[in-house]
């Protein structure tokens, strides 16, 4: 901040404490000093966010094919826009509701197994430790092998319909249009639920005891412990790994990518995939970046609503 | 005399254990499912019903050193982790101590600034970062990976170690000070040892995702720094899918992570954590 070296006074302070120390006195220092230790980090984050985005924001305003001379763009303006969003072709309006069901379909069974297993867990159970370290594996592996390994899983003599048919008799074609979407979603729910159980495991462990041996005293049931103790306390702390996760799936790319692309069609076309299908297959980037630019404000908002959301929910708590 | 109400209690609890056992074995099973089919000959991998008992081959392990030189990406993954965590780890800890320890003006929107940086999807800013890399001439390189990864994780790291840095009490610190320290050997000698775990758990999440990331590497790497989980590409070929060698792959690629996460379970679990309860 120039402003702070003009408005500079000189300290009330013993001599011996102004001695300068290269050319800037202490008091100058511990105003600029904040801002050179963020320097580093500034630069380098907001100078290629910048340059990135403004390079995005232009190509989401040209007519340009992928693979030819820049030169060769030609400016649209908002057409991209428009296009995406009003016209009768466009498949975009699509895609925001496939990823709206996928949203809601991996979320929800994601926090309420994910919220069953860690009840299940905090009681007294021989091989917690075991338990926890084991569910750490489905988050840590790659997403791109993941979603290669259960492309063979979901094939028509794959292993999940060995359990298919030995549980229900039928063996359904993952790959065909309507169970696309399930299958991707599966496996998110398979990668994703132990995220659920470790953080609201650890949330369960550090609650207090003493409410529970109020109500104990008081002749509670387990339905009313969880009901009206456990599930209170814990509301923050759900709500908090609920935005996490969401804010995460919203960029989900490298499991779908792999296993279907975003087909058969247009079935597991998801926000992100459609990015790739517009720039690459398409070999449209004027109208990959739109959706792009338009995705990064849909997430930009969420997040700033959503982090509003949680700081007034702890406020009130 | 039975007692009836005790023995359903013991039963009921014995049947809940089962169930977690169950739940917890199907999250295991189908990672387990891929080690062992790397394992396994053609004809065994596509069984119908799978094959429980084989005789394990090292074919597969064999044919991807030889023929695909996996070594290398392997190499090229682990440089291009190991640089992103320590530049992340150097550009953030400076940046973050100022956050956390100093007033001034715009800061919050500053430190909010770099979380919506952190939100944006990679898919999204891939294709302009591809021609940045083109017009630098930088594609394919590790400095512009790494370049681009610190997009990322500088300010994730840095949301992520504010709440360390601001458990430790700012007193202590001061206390150094009076002594003779200056501030910069105070946070040295006294928070960063303190901070310790943090700093680990911080490492290891973005090792983790450096290594396990997808979208920018597959689309700014080509031959010369393509890192492992971008491989699949060599088994999706127009005879369809070479699994065996992919079951390989998979397994060396995701063993020293998983191994990493579980010899440091408490970090990686506390880091989960911290990032939940903070927010």
């Amino acid at each position: 901040m120039p402003g702070a070296l003009l408005t500079y006074r000189l300290p009330n302070v013993p001599i011996q404490d102004m001695k300068m120390r290269g050319f800037l006195s202490r008091s100058q220092r511990s105003k600029v000093v904040p801002y050179v230790l963020i320097v580093p980090a500034f630069a380098v984050v907001f100078v290629l966010a910048v340059f990135s985005v403004f390079w995005l924001i232009r190509m989401s305003l040209v007519q340009w094919t992928f693979g030819v001379e820049w030169q060769e763009a030609a400016w649209v303006g908002l057409d991209n826009f428009q296009w995406l969003l009003f016209s009768e072709h466009s498949t975009f309006r699509d895609s925001v509701g496939l990823t709206t069901v996928y949203v809601a379909g991996t979320l929800i069974p994601e926090l309420v197994i994910g919220f069953g297993l860690a009840l299940l867990l905090n009681r007294q159970i021989i091989g917690r430790s075991v338990y926890t370290a084991i569910l750490i594996i489905p988050i840590v592996v790659m997403p791109s092998m993941v979603g290669l390994v259960w492309r063979l899983y979901f094939s028509y003599d794959g292993l999940v319909n060995f359990f298919v048919e030995t549980f229900f008799g039928v063996k359904p074609n993952w790959y065909g249009a309507e169970l696309a979407l399930p299958a991707v979603m599966l496996v998110d729910i398979w990668e994703w639920t132990p995220f659920f159980v470790l953080i609201l495991l650890a949330g369960l462990q550090a609650l207090p005891r003493e409410p529970y041996d109020a109500a104990l005293v008081d002749g509670a049931s387990n339905w009313q412990l969880f009901r009206h103790i456990t599930l209170p306390l814990m509301a923050p702390l759900v709500l908090t790994a609920t935005i996490l996760r969401f804010m995460d799936i919203l960029r989900i790319f490298a499991v779908i990518f792999v296993m279907f692309g975003g087909g058969p069609g247009d079935a597991t076309t998801t926000l992100p995939i459609y990015i790739y299908k517009a720039t690459l297959v398409a070999r449209n980037v004027g109208r990959g970046s739109a959706v792009s630019v338009m995705l990064i404000i849909i997430i930009v908002t969420l997040t700033f609503l959503l982090v509003r959301l949680l700081e007034r929910a702890k406020f009130e708590m | 005399m039975i007692n009836w109400n005790k023995l359903r209690k013991r039963l009921g609890g014995g049947a809940l254990n089962v169930i977690t056992l169950i739940a917890v074995l199907l999250f295991l099973f189908p990672y387990l499912f891929m080690v062992t089919s790397a394992f396994k000959s053609r004809q065994e991998t596509f069984a119908y019903p799978p094959v429980w008992i084989f005789r394990p081959t090292l074919e597969h392990f064999r044919s991807i050193l030889a023929d695909l030189d996996i070594m290398f990406y392997m190499k090229n993954s682990t440089i291009v982790a190991v640089a992103s965590t320590l530049l992340t780890m150097l550009i953030a800890i400076p940046a973050t101590y100022s956050f956390a320890r100093y007033k001034f003006p715009f800061k919050e929107p500053i430190a909010y600034g770099f979380l919506f940086l952190q939100m944006v999807p990679g898919i999204s800013m891939v294709f302009s970062l591809f021609y940045i890399a083109r017009r630098l001439q930088l594609y394919d390189t590790y400095l512009f990976l790494v370049v681009c990864y610190l997009l990322w994780n500088v300010p994730y790291a840095i949301w992520m170690l504010r709440g360390f840095i601001e458990a430790i009490p700012v007193a202590l610190e001061e206390s150094a000070m009076v002594d003779g320290c200056s501030r910069f050997r105070a946070f040295l000698l006294i928070t960063l040892p303190l901070m310790a775990g943090g700093l680990a758990a911080t490492a290891i999440l973005i090792f983790i995702g450096v290594w396990n990331e997808f979208a920018l590497a597959f689309f700014l790497t080509s031959t010369q720094s393509r890192t492992m989980p971008t491989t699949i590409a060599f088994f999706m070929t127009h005879a369809g899918i070479k699994w065996g060698p992919m079951f390989a792959t998979a397994t060396l690629g995701t063993l020293p992570v998983v191994v990493f996460a579980l010899l440091v379970r408490k970090y990686f679990i506390s880091a989960l954590t911290f990032g939940a309860v903070k927010g």
